[in-house]
Formats: C-alpha cells, structure tokens, sequence
C-alpha cells in the first residue's frame, strides 16, 4: 500500500497568505502538493462551520493563513480568527478529533518560503496522526 | 369528523405530555375537534391495539423522545406507518434533546459501569420479559423514519402549540413544517444591546444579571442569535440565557459553531494585538463545556457527525 498522503484544505486570505502561496510557487519552492487552497478575503470571514464542513467531507486537515498581528487588512480579521480557531480546537478535541488537524498560521506576502515550510511541517504532522477518514487515504 | 390523534413518548422525560396543559381553556377546543385513538400517558391502549389499525387510519401523530431504543424504533416504524402525518413534538424528537449528549461518550453502558463492563450471560431458560436492547446512538424522530413537520421546544411553548394545532385541525398542515419563526430569537427579545464586546464568560450561577440589558452583552453564552424565534424570549424576559430548545434558523446551520464564531468574536481583552492573546484565551477559557453549552439539544443532529469520525479511528486503533 501506498504510503498515506494527507488531504488539506488551505482557507488563505488574499492579502498575504495566498500571496505568500503565488511567492513560494514563482520562487520554485518545493512544498508539499497535499493542500487544495481556497482563496479569501480575509482569515477573518472563515466560518468554524467551513473548517468542519471541509473535515467531514473529507479533508484530514485544515489550515487557515492569514496576516500578522498588526498586517491584517481589515485591521482586525485575523485577530477574530485566531480566537474562533482557539475555540474551535477546543470543541474538536472534546469530540475525539486531535486538534493539531486545524492550524492557524501568520504568512505574509513576501514569506513564500515560511508557506512551504509551514505545509511541510502540517503534512509531516498529520501523516504523524493518521487519516482522519477510515479509507486511510487509500486511492 | 373529529380528527384521529395518537400522541406517543419515546426517550422522554414526560415534560411533552404535559406540556399539552398549557394552552389552558383552548386545550377544551382541541380536545373537541379530535379523538384519541393512541396517548399512553393519557388513555389505555397498547402496541397490539396500535397494531390492529389500518395503515394510515390516524390523522395527526405527534412523537416526543429520543430513540434510545430498540422498541422506540420499532414503536415509531409502526406509528408511521398508521399515520398520515407524523410530527416530531419538542427538542428530542426534533434533534435529539438533552438525552442525546450520551452520544458524546462510547456507549451508555460502559459510561454508566465503567470499562470493565460487560453484559450478564443470558438465562438458559428464556426469561418471561426482558428490556429491549439499547440502539448504539441516541436518536432524533427523522433518523428513523420520514417525519413530516416540527413542533420544536423544550417543551414546545404554548403560543407554538396552539399554532400547530390551528394549522393541523383547519386542514393546512404542509410537510416540512416547523412551528417556529425563521427569524432569530432576538427578534423577538426586549433586552437592549449595546456593548457588542465582553470581557468575560459566565454560566448562569454567576452573574445576576441586569434587567434591560442583552445577555451575551453581560457575557452570558446566550444562544438567541442562531435560535429560531417563536417563545417570545421567555428565558432571556426571566433572566436566563437561551440554551436553544427551538433549533438552529435556518440560516445559523450548525448552532453550535455559529454561536462559537459569534461569542470569539466579541471577546475583548483591551485593546485588540499579540499582547492580548493570554487573556483573550483566558476569558474564552470562560466557555466550560463548550459541547453541553452550545450543543445542547443539538448534538445528535450537528455534532454526532464529527464524534463518529474519531469514534471509527478510535475502533480502527483499538
């Protein structure tokens, strides 16, 4: 069997994670190819509903990037995020679900080589957890 | 023609039936358009009389409980059958209820009797009459069988009853029906808003609150925001947050993480910046049973989903 590759949905905001995506993707910086990213405005209009939706449809992963403290856009989405997220592993791991699965990271846009280290590290970690749906990845 | 009703009570705690009581001298109008054919809390007849009816032969059937049984899946398989209509009648039967938090752990049993637990060999003579087997999960009405309108609550308040009653005694009952606003709660609720930021979390016990103003205000987990309207906010009015017995508008879908989205983003510690974040934390930390709080009566429907996925990696370890 195929070793298991881990599926990841990526929320990034517009403004600096999936601009720190597009660097590390011109600066031919290789990453692991696991996450299907989703573009948004902002870290802050992710919706904890989103993050579950992604997880029970498949995904044994989240990750949601957005500005720095202090970057965000819209002054303050990110902060918003970062406590939905802080509740949210809360509430994952009351489940049984590990809350290392949903990851909340500051990129910025000119941090295209931090977004490749970033999927690498949540790649390793989540093949360290396991799939998180039964058919353990198998294709 | 007087209607046929059958009202039956699965995992309940007997609150539904009583909540009849409410609609206090229009209960006397009701009981005159309609004939009992089928209420084990109120008339003796039993499965074998239920059982000799003809197949959509009562009107109305109203289901209060949460399936936790093998015989209440059956009870409510038969129900359907009998009936042209068939309602699930406050928060259990609609959602799961209060009950369905057992779906948290791994079984009722091994929560209740601990790990070491195991069932009792069966008798070798078969014995006269045993208890019928636990269902593995706690389950709303609609898991069961197709249910064709709600009666939401816990239990349903009067004003919602009385318009359901209106609504199915006049002929006009429509499949797919709730009996409750799609609007939210706090459409409905006199309390004042005005801060929209909360410096701390408090159950119930800790706080008196103040008389005018919005609960979740005061920093109480009040789920008025993402319930349905329709009891006219007779918890918020006596000072008591709402816990949701309605089910989600709608528009909230999962109740519990809107209200999750909703609170983080209130809470404030100061000015908003990295050097908050400790306290932040510590205010959210506020938030003791995130899943009892903002799940209550909606476990089964909403967050059993994602407690099945790590209870299956759990077998697949084990």
């Amino acid at each position: 069997m195929s070793e298991f590759e881990p599926k990841v949905v990526a929320f990034l905001c517009r403004w600096c994670a999936s601009a720190g995506a597009d660097l590390a993707g011109t600066s031919r910086l290789p990453y692991p190819p696991n996450a299907i990213p989703i573009r948004v405005n902002c870290s802050g209009r992710v919706e904890p509903q989103w993050v579950v939706e992604a997880l029970k449809a498949g995904a044994d992963g989240v990750l949601i990037g957005g500005c720095h403290p202090g970057d965000c856009h819209y002054v303050a989405g990110n902060y918003k995020t970062r406590r939905r997220v802080y509740l949210l592993r809360k509430v994952l791991a009351e489940l049984g679900i590990e809350s290392e699965r949903v990851r909340l990271e500051w990129i910025s846009a000119t941090e295209g080589a931090r977004f490749a280290q970033v999927m690498a590290e949540f790649v390793a970690a989540l093949k360290r957890l396991g799939p998180l749906h039964g058919n353990g990845g198998a294709r | 023609m007087r209607a046929k009703l059958a009202v039956y009570w699965t995992g309940s705690c007997g609150g539904c039936d009583v909540s009849f009581l409410e609609l206090g001298p229009g209960l006397l109008d009701v009981l005159s358009q309609v004939e009992i054919v089928f209420w084990p809390a109120l008339v003796d007849a039993k499965r074998q009389d239920l059982e000799r009816l003809p197949p959509r032969s009562i009107d109305i059937t109203l289901v209060n409980g949460v399936l936790r049984t093998e015989e209440n899946a059956e009870m409510v398989a038969l129900l359907r059958e009998k009936s042209r209509f068939l309602g699930a009648y406050g928060a259990c039967a609609h959602l799961g209820g209060v009950p369905a938090l057992a779906n948290q752990g791994n079984g009722i049993l091994e929560a209740v009797f601990g790990p070491g637990f195991r069932p009792a060999p069966p008798f070798p003579e078969a014995p006269e009459d045993t208890p019928p087997d636990l269902l593995p999960e706690a389950l709303p009405l609609d898991e069961v069988v197709p249910v064709d309108f709600v009666v939401p609550g816990c239990p349903p308040p009067a004003g919602l009853i009385a318009r359901f009653f209106e609504a199915a005694l006049s002929g006009g009952l429509q499949p797919g029906q709730v009996f409750a606003e799609e609007k939210a709660l706090c459409e409905e609720c006199p309390r004042v808003r005005e801060e929209r930021r909360i410096s701390r979390v408090l159950r119930p016990h800790e706080v008196l609150p103040d008389p005018e103003k919005c609960l979740l205000d005061q920093g109480m987990v009040c789920l008025g925001p993402v319930t349905r309207g329709g009891c006219e906010a007779s918890c918020p009015k006596a000072g008591m947050p709402c816990t949701g017995c309605l089910g989600p508008t709608p528009k909230a879908g999962d109740p519990a993480l809107a209200l999750l989205s909703a609170l983080a983003s209130l809470v404030r510690a100061g000015e908003e910046g990295e050097a908050a974040f400790p306290e932040e934390n510590r205010i959210l930390d506020g938030l003791v049973d995130p899943i009892g709080t903002l799940y209550k009566y909606a476990f089964a429907k909403y967050g059993r989903p994602l407690r099945r996925l790590a209870r299956r990696r759990e077998e697949v370890r084990a």
